[in-house]
């Protein structure tokens, strides 16, 4: 039993949040300009700025590390500029080319529509406003939790976990309400930037690493 | 526990045999039935690339909060869709013998055309002793 990978969306269809925890299939990097800054540092397309922080002091090592802030602000917003952190991955300059998956950009996409036309299923067949629930395959389960605002928040789990939607309801509650929707500096639903921020990524880990079904 | 319905999709993605057992689901006309099947026939080959770990088949079950798709997926592509509650443990049993009906009444029938529409009274009458005993 484990946990995968966590999408959040916005009601504007795009990916604004990615993390992933068990995944050997990981994504490659997006194509230029197919991601917005600030979903996930690992992920984002760099071609320029290789050393624009290496003469700089605040390098970011770990999301949980943030007591090197220089400037005393609690809230706190990812810098698209800044190099990609090694989040919790051992080894992140090898995840663009050892992954064989889909670039993330593409990959974002067809969760998107899979979930969409999924919604947009359930809701025919039953005929009033239900919500579609979860798939499983052989190899995963996805679930899906959405909000009054049109977020939604698509997980990754093993085939054999329960439901998750109430544990992205606290996701939703707990880290997402506190670090994003609190945030002055996330702009949310600006089309231009993702949501991440070092507390909610830290935050989001230490919950889900937390559950019983994630080993 | 109930059984709303029965599709049967080809492995092109078309609709080629649709049976309501229960009430519960919104009614449908046949050529919404024809696009919800093209859309799942979709969805199935989308999910298995999106793995997260190793290779994954396509998907088996899609739950709602009153309702379940259970899908069987055959050797030779054609996909076998029941329609259940979401208390409905039989489902894979009873889509293997909705296969095995499928074999003898359907694809046994030399007046069958593969992969066109299923017009075989056998299968109708066999496939409705089947789910309609299940029946409460």
């Amino acid at each position: 039993m484990t946990i995968h990978s966590l999408y959040i969306y916005d009601r504007h269809c795009t990916c604004v949040y990615y993390q992933d925890w068990h995944r050997t299939n990981r994504p490659k990097v997006a194509a230029e300009g197919g991601m917005l800054p600030a979903v996930c540092a690992t992920i984002y397309p760099t071609s320029q700025q290789p050393e624009a922080n290496a003469g700089t002091t605040l390098t970011f090592t770990s999301p949980r590390n943030t007591l090197t802030s220089t400037t005393g602000v609690v809230v706190a917003v990812s810098d698209s500029q800044q190099q990609p952190a090694p989040l919790l991955q051992a080894n992140p300059t090898s995840v663009g080319t050892s992954s064989s998956g889909l670039p993330f950009d593409e990959e974002a996409k067809l969760v998107y529509g899979v979930v969409i036309s999924l919604r947009n299923m359930i809701k025919k067949l039953a005929g009033r406003d239900e919500s579609f629930v979860n798939y499983r395959t052989s190899g995963y389960k996805l679930h899906l939790f959405e909000t009054q605002t049109g977020y939604k928040f698509v997980m990754l789990s093993d085939p054999k976990a329960d439901s998750m939607r109430f544990i992205l309801r606290q996701i939703y509650v707990g880290p997402f309400l506190e670090y994003v929707v609190r945030n002055p500096l996330v702009k949310m639903d600006s089309r231009e930037q993702g949501i991440d921020n070092e507390y909610f990524r830290a935050s989001v880990d230490r919950l889900i690493r937390g559950l019983s079904v994630f080993q | 526990m109930a059984i709303f319905g029965l599709w049967v999709i080809n492995k092109a993605g078309g609709l080629v045999y649709q049976r309501n057992f229960a009430d519960g689901l919104a009614p449908l006309t046949s050529n919404e039935y024809l696009v919800l099947a093209g859309t799942l026939h979709g969805i199935h080959a989308i999910t298995s690339r999106l793995s997260p770990s190793g290779s994954s088949s396509g998907v088996q079950i899609i739950e709602g909060e009153t309702f379940k798709l259970n899908i069987l997926l055959t050797a030779t592509g054609t996909k076998f869709v029941l329609l259940t509650s979401l208390a409905e443990t039989t489902a894979d049993a009873l889509l293997q013998k909705v296969y095995d009906i499928y074999s003898d009444a359907v694809m046994k029938n030399p007046f069958h055309t593969p992969e066109m529409p299923i017009r075989s009274e056998a299968f109708d009458t066999r496939v409705g002793t089947l789910i309609g005993s299940g029946q409460s």
